[in-house]
């Protein structure tokens, strides 16, 4: 570390800092003090109608809110199926990819590669399968199975688990990947000593691989909760709230009461909910892996 | 023993055919049917296209504007990259090597925006960006991707440059180069490697991202690839062969990127995920 006392390398540190400091500040800062602020207002949206200050009318406006409280259950409901099926398919994938089979690389890539595609793609994708007349229902009178075909995404009660069943689709390969680099922190000897002791396959999982790896497990269960919160695109492409807006998530409530229906504090109470739950997620993630490092 | 190994293989390759099945499959189905009209997509959904009906691409890359939505998806990506990296870098460099009294004040501050969900500021940077008048303007789109890219690339370029062996840049600054110099000669060449990171991270960031042009862009001559497949979608979703090979035209430069960085993007990820 270098110290700094002349007053001309101060004036240099400012050049330097400044132009990220002012993006970050404009475009994020103000922005979230913003969204503070619409949020305890009544605001149409228009420059000519003022915005007026209500208090906390907005959320409890929210907590009678039928839609939002449908979006809610949706959003709880694609945290506890996003992490239920994403980390124990991903530690699947990557532990018979890491035995280092003919053509892993090839499967690795197939999993991966929707990770970096964009939602609005994936979902566009997914939409055409889940059609009334898509690949999906096609299939299934191909193989004889017409008591199974449903509108999806225009069914009430498949619109969603659709959803989330594309956005486990969609996320499988990313948290496969951090897994993979997990996996390749544990020595080979463990599993050596195992073998030698008689340990079958199966066993060497429970016994090794899953504790040794239970810290990384740990960040992609937090991850995942943090990313399903956020889902967005998937829905705006596949179904944009419908049928009946039971399939919004409190973010695209957020879009379509802003930007459809010009209640910008109702919007902005979901943002500052929105954020007040990802900060108690990370603090009480960095609390939880802190206590683990601790007690190392 | 030997016929426990076989049979450990067959399980395992089972699985990851199965599983990668369903990967695939979706990206097939949507490939043949970007080459097919809606007629065969109906009657021979499964099938490898007869005819490969390549004006689908040329009709969706001219005609649906696919084209014009590409290329203002690269021009948006690549500005947002190369702003992105000078000032990402230049923080970087000022907190990695300079103790001064706000250094640890000012890292903490740029790390709170990853905290910070994009959904929870849209109101407001709507709100801005209009007072701004900058609607229909590429800058504020970039400006934001740069605001909300900063935070995690500080972090990387940060962590990265305090590894930079310290003796060189001392000998260069008793030799009298400046800051300057210091960052542009020395101090960016030997971060290439955490740079790439960042860039091809970002660049998919913003091109992928669709949730503010949604707000800032309605001009059609100014819409990201991301936002022109949704109007496709929105126009002319009844001619599924040309909306595959919309969807087609939209996946490929992730796809590129990802068959020439594969590695680059892999540990970048992981590193971003133990990091947090």
């Amino acid at each position: 570390m270098i110290k700094i006392h002349k007053k001309s390398d101060k004036m240099l540190i400012l050049g330097f800092v400044l132009p990220a400091l002012l993006i970050y500040v404009a475009f994020q800062i103000i922005p979230l003090m913003g969204a503070l602020v619409f949020s305890v207002s009544k605001w149409n949206g228009l420059a000519v109608s003022p915005v007026k200050f209500v208090g906390l009318d907005n959320f409890k406006i929210l907590m009678n809110d039928k839609n939002f409280l449908i979006s809610l259950k949706n959003m709880i409901k694609m945290v506890v199926f996003s992490v239920a099926f994403h980390t124990p398919i991903a530690l699947l994938l990557a532990v018979a990819i890491n035995s280092k089979c003919r053509g892993h690389k090839l499967f690795k890539a197939i999993f991966f590669v929707p990770t970096i595609f964009p939602l609005t793609a994936v979902g566009l994708m997914w939409y055409f399968i889940f059609m009334p007349n898509g690949a999906l229902n096609l299939f299934l009178k191909s193989v004889n199975l017409h008591q199974h075909v449903v509108p999806w995404l225009i069914n009430e009660s498949t619109a969603m688990n659709a959803i989330i069943s594309v956005n486990i689709w969609v996320g499988v390969g990313f948290y496969m990947v951090i897994l993979l680099a997990g996996l390749a922190t544990i020595p080979d000897e463990l599993y050596e000593a195992a073998q030698i002791d008689g340990a079958n396959s199966i066993k060497q999982f429970f016994l090794i691989t899953i504790p040794m790896l239970k810290p990384i497990i740990g960040i992609c269960i937090v991850m995942d909760i943090i990313g399903s919160i956020k889902v967005f695109d998937l829905i705006f492409a596949m179904t944009e709230g419908g049928p009946n807006g039971l399939t919004n998530l409190p973010t695209t409530l957020l879009y379509y009461e802003s930007f459809r229906y010009d209640n910008f504090g109702k919007g902005s109470a979901i943002g500052v909910l929105l954020l007040l739950l990802a900060l108690s997620l990370v603090f009480l993630s960095n609390f939880l892996t802190g206590e683990k490092r601790r007690n190392k | 023993m030997k016929q426990k190994q076989t049979h450990h293989v067959v399980i395992t390759y089972s699985f990851l055919i199965f599983v990668s099945l369903s990967f695939i499959g979706p990206m097939i189905f949507t490939v043949f049917s970007s080459f097919k009209n809606n007629n065969e997509i109906f009657s021979t959904p499964f099938s490898i296209p007869k005819i490969f009906r390549v004006e689908n691409f040329i009709e969706a890359w001219n005609a649906a504007n696919m084209g014009t939505y590409f290329f203002n998806s690269i021009v948006i990506s690549v500005s947002t990259v190369i702003i992105l990296i000078f000032t990402a870098s230049m923080v970087s460099f000022i907190l990695s090597r300079f103790n001064f009294k706000f250094n640890k004040y000012l890292s903490v501050f740029f790390l709170l925006g990853m905290m910070i969900p994009m959904q929870s500021v849209l109101v407001p940077i709507s709100y801005f960006v209009g007072v701004l008048n900058l609607k229909n303007n590429l800058v504020a789109l970039v400006l934001v991707y740069v605001a909300f890219s900063l935070p995690f690339s500080i972090l990387v370029l940060t962590g990265f440059m305090k590894g930079i062996n310290n003796s060189l840049i001392e000998a260069a600054i008793i030799d009298g180069a400046s800051f300057w110099q210091v960052y542009l000669k020395l101090v960016l060449p030997l971060s290439m490697p955490a740079i790439a990171t960042v860039s091809i991270f970002n660049f998919l960031g913003a091109w992928n991202n669709v949730v503010f042009p949604l707000l800032f862009i309605n001009d059609n001559k100014l819409k990201p690839i991301t936002l022109g497949l949704l109007n496709f979608n929105g126009e002319r979703g009844s001619e599924y062969g040309l909306l595959m090979a919309a969807i087609t035209i939209t996946v490929l430069i992730p796809l590129i990127i990802y068959m020439l960085f594969q590695e680059k993007i892999e540990g970048g990820l992981t590193a971003g995920a133990i990091k947090e």
